[in-house]
């Protein structure tokens, strides 16, 4: 106690030192908890996105933006429009090698008045869809019904608003889970919905470019059966139906994957390298101190300080300035990136899914834990050498 | 008396980050073809909140003795302007707009900041 | 009280054929409770280090030092630290202040890292007797240099200690305070019963101890 009371004593008085030090070590719990929780966010993600795909190829128009506006309607949340005629569906169940096949319909709405922006509206089958729907049960324990919509996560509408799209009225029955991923700016509704609307649309004179008359589709998700080759069944599906492009899930996720890698390593890299400078730094500092303090220390030995005690005192002192420097690092931390998570996931345009609260909490606990650690290791060399001052001689020199 | 000054200053400078802010990098959307969404008329409030934000903190500047008044004052502003987007004045409604994505957090962590200042100064003044 | 048998202070230097000179040449000392003992030489005679000999801070080349039949430089580094907290006192040369801490803190310090009872009244008492009690609340870098002394005099006083070593105790100060000082330290020696030796080259010393000794070259001389 006389350790601790001693070594707070001498933090609060030198108010200078202590917050250098302090903050010192709150850059590198800045750096370290908040490049772990982006890192995290990241690989959350991407399992995200790799359940919320969950099909094995898709299938789309082979019109020349339909691949790139699908994959940034996934990934960004952007709108995307483009469509096949609906027999491409019970072409593609045709193929051999085909288990399961369901058809996704797409409607950028207008600047609807509930929203001052456009926003995408997704149709599916709910009989045949193995993707969506069971992201949507766990929202929502029955069916979508007619004009009912489940919005994603990031669309501000309360269950039981009525948003209007084309001027239909439809009813928010859900909202959905977070994906991290452009499915959360997105509205569902199911496939008699989505003809309503398509049908509002033409009339509003939004036309989607098919011959009069036939039903509409925009993707195709596919399911191949267990032991066929994923490959054989994609060109099997881009030889059998006309005008589409069948492209493996597989090729979107390696792309997403191959960025995030990227971006981890230099995520890791960043914190690599604050590490090293701030450690030096401590280091540097704790060895300088020790020339400042050998008086100071040599009067507590003659005044009867063990060196036990001064050792343990000057790991207080350093432990309480990395606690300090830990708080206000994740601290700061958790101001930038809470409240502006939104912002960091459209910047990165990557799926950016945060972690659960309890790891976050854990990730900050470990952060403090580590500050208080690196601090304390940094101060071994001055706490060695203050401990043995000699004070017979130390106060003899220079008065 | 001279400790008042610092919190007086840190206030002046929040309000004119968010008068200048609201207006500029902190603005909410704007739309390519020139219309008004709710979070313009956000935007607005925020820009008079932080006007009279600023003069209060000029007042307490400049009125050393009232000082503790002008702080005190300066905290239902305060707290009107955490409020004021997405709850009193309506915000778009997609999270991934600019309104909702920078112009609402920052607000809120700008407001805050002067709420803890202003508390700061108003404990100063009534210290003496 | 405490006892030096045969301690030498070796040092490592060549001069002219030996390796190695003497900073003390072997002696024998004691020090008596009741009794307040000066010791007088010129500055590099030996003086402080035969002090820090004495008090436990510096570990002789040869020889024992006795306290109590308590061999000092055979203890624990703990019992000899709380030894030099409690029974032990020293009053250094120079600034021995901690800057962080107020007058008052300072002169309890010692109480305070053995965690005995703090007497702060018997403290207060000493800092005005030293005439620094309107200072108690100060801090170390507001002292001049006389009463940063009478500060760490009013330390080891604060003490109560067995023995009592002070170095150069007069040194900062003026007429007035010396004989302060020197009578102080002579009353805690005569009504206490305590020991006290006292390491100076000022000449008013003389007159105010029971035993007087000399120093030079590093041989001890008592007169």
């Amino acid at each position: 106690m006389k350790n601790f009371s001693l070594a707070f004593n001498n933090l609060i008085r030198r108010p200078g030192r202590t917050l250098a030090l302090a903050l010192l070590s709150a850059f590198l719990s800045l750096a370290v908890f908040g490049g772990s929780v982006m890192v995290l966010s990241l690989r959350s993600g991407l399992h995200s996105l790799e359940a919320r795909l969950g099909a094995d190829i898709i299938v789309v128009p082979s019109q020349a933006q339909s691949k790139v506006s699908f994959q940034n309607m996934f990934l960004q949340g952007t709108t995307g429009a483009f469509y096949m005629n609906a027999s491409a569906l019970d072409q593609a169940l045709e193929v051999e090698g085909v288990e399961k096949a369901a058809p996704q319909t797409f409607l950028a709405s207008l600047k609807a008045d509930c929203c001052s922006i456009k926003i995408q509206v997704i149709g599916i089958d709910p009989e045949l869809d193995f993707t969506v729907q069971p992201w949507i049960a766990r929202s929502l324990s029955r069916g979508l019904g007619d004009m009912d919509v489940a919005v994603g996560c990031k669309v501000e509408a309360e269950v039981g608003e009525i948003i209007r799209i084309y001027d239909q009225r439809c009813k928010v029955v859900a909202r959905l889970e977070a994906t991290g991923t452009g499915l959360d700016t997105a509205v569902y509704c199911n496939m008699e919905t989505m003809n309503a609307l398509l049908a509002a649309a033409e009339a509003k004179g939004v036309s989607h470019k098919i011959e009069s008359g036939d039903e509409v589709i925009s993707a195709i998700y596919v399911k191949v059966k267990d032991g066929c080759d994923i490959d054989k069944v994609n060109s099997r599906l881009n030889g059998h139906i006309r005008k589409v492009t069948a492209v493996r899930t597989r090729s979107m996720i390696t792309g997403v994957s191959d960025s995030l890698s990227g971006i981890s390593r230099t995520i890791t890299l960043l914190i690599a390298a604050v590490w090293g400078l701030a450690l030096i730094i401590l280091l540097l500092i704790s060895v300088l101190i020790i020339r400042e303090r050998v008086r100071e220390f040599a009067v507590l030995r003659l005044v009867g300080a063990s060196r036990g005690m001064l050792g343990r005192m000057v790991l207080t002192e350093s432990s309480l300035c990395g606690l300090l420097g830990g708080l206000i690092g994740v601290g700061a931390a958790a101001l930038l990136l809470f409240p502006f998570a939104q912002l960091i996931e459209s910047a990165l345009q990557l799926p950016y899914l945060m972690p659960s609260a309890a790891v976050i909490l854990l990730l900050a606990l470990g952060t403090v834990l580590l500050a208080v650690a690196v601090s304390a290791l940094s101060s071994m060399i001055a706490a060695y050498r203050l401990s043995r001052v000699d004070p017979g001689t130390t106060l003899r020199e220079g008065n | 008396m001279k400790k008042q000054i610092i919190p007086s200053g840190i206030l002046l400078l929040i309000a004119a980050l968010i008068a200048i802010g609201s207006q500029t990098f902190l603005s909410p959307c704007i739309h390519e073809d020139g219309s008004f969404g709710a979070c313009h008329w956000a935007g607005q409030t925020l820009l008079g909140l932080g006007c009279v934000l600023g003069t209060l903190a000029v007042l307490s500047l400049c009125l050393k003795k009232a000082a503790g008044g002008f702080f005190l004052s300066a905290l239902p502003v305060c707290i009107m302007g955490i409020l004021t987007p997405g709850t009193l004045i309506d915000l778009c409604h997609m999270s991934t707009m600019r309104c909702r994505m920078l112009m609402q957090p920052a607000m809120v962590i700008l407001f805050s900041a002067a709420l803890v200042c202003a508390l700061t100064g108003a404990v100063l003044s009534a210290r003496k | 009280m405490i006892k030096a048998e045969h301690i030498s202070m070796r040092y490592f230097r060549k001069t002219g054929t030996a390796n190695y000179f003497y900073a003390v040449q072997p002696t024998d000392l004691s020090i008596q409770p009741g009794e307040l003992a000066v010791l007088m030489g010129r500055s590099g005679s030996g003086k402080t280090t035969l002090l820090n000999m004495l008090s436990g801070l510096l570990k002789p080349t040869e020889g024992t030092v006795r306290m109590d039949d308590l061999d000092l430089y055979s203890l624990d580094d703990r019992v000899l630290s709380r030894l030099r907290g409690t029974k032990i006192a020293v009053v250094p040369q120079g600034r021995s202040a901690i800057d962080t801490l107020t007058v008052l803190e300072n002169v309890l310090l010692p109480a305070r890292l053995c965690a005995c009872p703090l007497h702060v009244e018997a403290a207060v008492k000493h800092l005005e007797h030293l005439g620094i009690a309107h200072l108690k609340d100060a801090r170390p870098p507001e002292l001049s240099g006389g009463e940063l002394r009478r500060m760490s005099i009013a330390r080891a006083l604060s003490q109560g200690p067995d023995i009592l070593f002070a170095d150069e105790p007069t040194s900062d100060l003026d007429d007035e305070n010396t004989f302060l000082v020197l009578s102080m330290l002579r009353a805690f020696a005569h009504e206490e019963k305590k020991a006290v030796f006292v390491v100076t080259h000022e000449n008013d010393a003389r007159q105010y101890a029971d035993r007087l000794y000399g120093m030079d070259g590093g041989i001890l001389t008592e007169k």
